[in-house]
């Protein structure tokens, strides 16, 4: 679950969950689907997202680089995220999807990183959020 | 929700936000903008970030702003602060996850009377054979060990291997080769993730633009440049691609744990910074050195395949030769009059160019005379300039100017109510043929999605930091 946010520059989103886990597989959703349209993305194969971080920001950043790397350094186009297991400080999930192929996929922008401008991962009475911008 | 920030006018083109505007900041912010641009310019973050950049450790002078700033990461897109050697720090958001994003301009011998028969076989062919990568791997394919070379060779890697003439190196800030780049300080998976892109352009507001030179305002300084009015050039924008971006990734996450250790806080986490001789610091400026020169073999890379386009359209006899290529995205370190000491610094520029002016020992011989050229393209379907650092850089930016028009729209408000087929009709209409590998890259980057250039150099021109010499104007784009 999330929606678009806007930047002068670049562009974000604010991703929803109802527990941090959900939270941070939805910001992978968010991030995923603004580097290409899922459409296409068959989720047949998995690939193991882990990321560690002093707090719980720096744990959403280096979770979403990680997917990001995945995709613009491994070349696998994802559609579904799972979270694992999930510490203090500790992440690991799975990512389904396939070998990113230019054939079927169509990609949408190449996002060059997540930042931690105006970053927000918060608690309100819906569950939790967070609100990321991404380097396009 | 933001407070007022108190912004003093000194003259026309200048303004000034005192140290005394927020707790914290070391030094003024100096502003260089028309009354008009800054009103663009208080509608976004862009100055509270200027205002935290003035709060480094070490920073000397000022923290400036040019008139194309705009809210960035950090630092604002148009800042410039210069760090003291010994005791400053380094800041990868001072440079920018697209480590030496930069602009490389080419001249071909051909007008544009020859080139508009042709402009959509030209058009295609570079589309055919500049690959901007949304799609998958660029036209390059190296191994691991030459990778390594490519990250302490630069440019002179690519010439050395057939990608270009040695002229090409030579007309390339620093020589297209940061000195005391370390390749082991870039991480394996940024390597992993830069080496198949090399060779391509990118997306969001990079691109290859072909172009026509419209008005001469310096006929010295044209000529010079090998350049007349009605003369058709190249603009290459674009940067390390997803090596860089890793890069200042891997980097802010190490700063972010390793500030505590040196006793800095910063307003903004993503002004993480580290004390230049740290540790942590060497290893960045090594990697980001090494990030710098994988950007100048790409673009330079990119000009060999802009080279070949050329002839297979107009025949071999087709020169495409290299005007300049300046990085906008860098932290070099430099000597500069400071409060008339001669200081060592560390120069951070985040979409800022350098600009040395006449007589600067670090000027190819050709522009001796002329001062270093200064390219700021515009947006799609607007104008770009060429101009020459002048004597007002060194006196006060720390030899810097602008690097373009600066957004003033947000992507999705560029792609509300618009289509992609809209604009390119919109731009052929124009005489600007387009080609995009997405159709978002069209739609976002529309021109009314920008400041107007041309006030933009107006005011870095009327402020003495550089002067005009030709305006040039698009008439084929290729982007991402």
């Amino acid at each position: 679950m999330f929606e678009i946010l806007e930047h002068t520059a670049d562009i974000g989103f604010r991703a929803r969950g109802r527990t941090l886990q959900e939270l941070f597989e939805s910001a992978a959703e968010a991030l995923i689907s603004i580097a290409l349209d899922p459409e296409n993305v068959q989720p047949v194969q998995r690939y193991t997202v882990e990321a560690q971080g002093e707090d719980r920001e720096a744990l959403l950043v280096n979770w979403l680089s990680e997917v990001l790397f995945l995709y613009d350094g491994r070349r696998i186009a994802m559609r579904r995220f799972r979270v694992l297991e999930m510490t203090p400080g500790r992440v690991r999930g799975e990512a389904l999807g396939e070998p990113f192929d230019p054939a079927r996929h169509h990609a949408k922008l190449i996002v060059k990183a997540v930042t931690y401008h105006q970053l927000r991962v918060e608690k309100d009475a819906a569950g939790w959020f967070a609100d990321v911008y991404l380097d396009v | 929700m933001q407070r007022e920030i108190p912004v003093e006018q000194i003259d026309e083109v200048r303004f000034r936000i005192p140290r005394d505007a927020a707790h914290g900041m070391r030094t003024d912010v100096i502003v260089y903008a028309s009354a008009r641009l800054m009103e663009h310019i208080r509608r976004d973050l862009s100055l509270q970030q200027a205002m935290n950049v003035a709060m480094l450790p070490g920073i000397v002078g000022h923290s400036l702003a040019m008139p194309d700033i705009h809210q960035g990461y950090g630092f604002p897109i148009g800042g410039v602060a210069a760090m003291d050697w010994k005791d400053g720090v380094v800041s990868p958001g001072g440079v920018g996850f697209d480590i030496n994003c930069g602009v490389r301009l080419v001249r071909t011998s051909l007008t544009a009377r020859e080139v508009q028969p042709k402009i959509h076989e030209l058009v295609n062919q570079c589309f055919r054979d500049v690959p901007c990568g949304t799609g998958g791997a660029g036209p390059v394919r190296i191994n691991n060990e030459q990778l390594e070379h490519v990250l302490v060779h630069g440019s002179r890697w690519a010439v050395e291997n057939g990608y270009g003439e040695p002229r090409d190196a030579e007309f390339t800030e620093q020589g297209g080769c940061l000195e005391e780049a370390d390749a082991a300080a870039v991480s394996a998976r940024a390597k992993e993730r830069g080496r198949p892109q090399l060779g391509t352009v990118g997306s969001g507001n990079h691109f290859l633009e072909i172009q026509l030179v419209d008005e001469v305002h310096d006929e010295a300084a044209a000529r010079a440049m090998g350049i007349g009015a009605g003369q058709v050039c190249v603009l290459i924008h674009c940067g390390s691609r997803g090596l860089g971006h890793q890069v200042c990734t891997d980097y802010l996450a190490h700063m972010g744990a390793a500030m505590q250790k040196y006793g800095i806080t910063v307003p903004d986490r993503q002004l993480a910074c580290v004390p230049i001789h740290s540790p942590e610091g060497r290893a960045y400026l090594g990697a980001m050195r090494a990030s710098a020169n994988f950007a100048w073999a790409n673009r330079q890379v990119i000009q060999h395949f802009l080279r070949g386009a050329l002839r297979k359209v107009f025949g071999d006899g087709v020169h495409a030769d290299l005007i300049y290529d300046v990085c906008h995205n860098i932290a070099k370190r430099e000597q500069h009059l400071v409060d008339g000491e001669r200081r060592d610094v560390l120069v951070h520029r985040k979409g800022a160019t350098r600009a040395f002016p006449p007589g600067h020992a670090e000027l190819p011989a050709a522009y001796e005379h002329t001062g270093q050229p200064v390219l700021v393209p515009g947006s799609m379907g607007t104008a770009s300039w060429i101009l020459v650092g002048a004597a007002g850089a060194m006196k006060e930016t720390v030899g810097s100017v602008c690097h373009g028009a600066g957004r003033l729209m947000s992507r999705t408000a560029a792609r509300k109510g618009r289509n992609a087929r809209e604009v390119r009709e919109a731009l052929e209409q124009k005489g600007i043929i387009v080609r995009s590998e997405t159709r978002d890259g069209i739609t976002e980057e529309v021109p009314e999605a920008y400041k107007d250039v041309d006030e933009v150099i107006e005011v870095v021109h009327r402020a003495g930091l550089a002067r005009k010499v030709a305006r040039l104007r698009p008439m084929g784009v290729i982007k991402g």
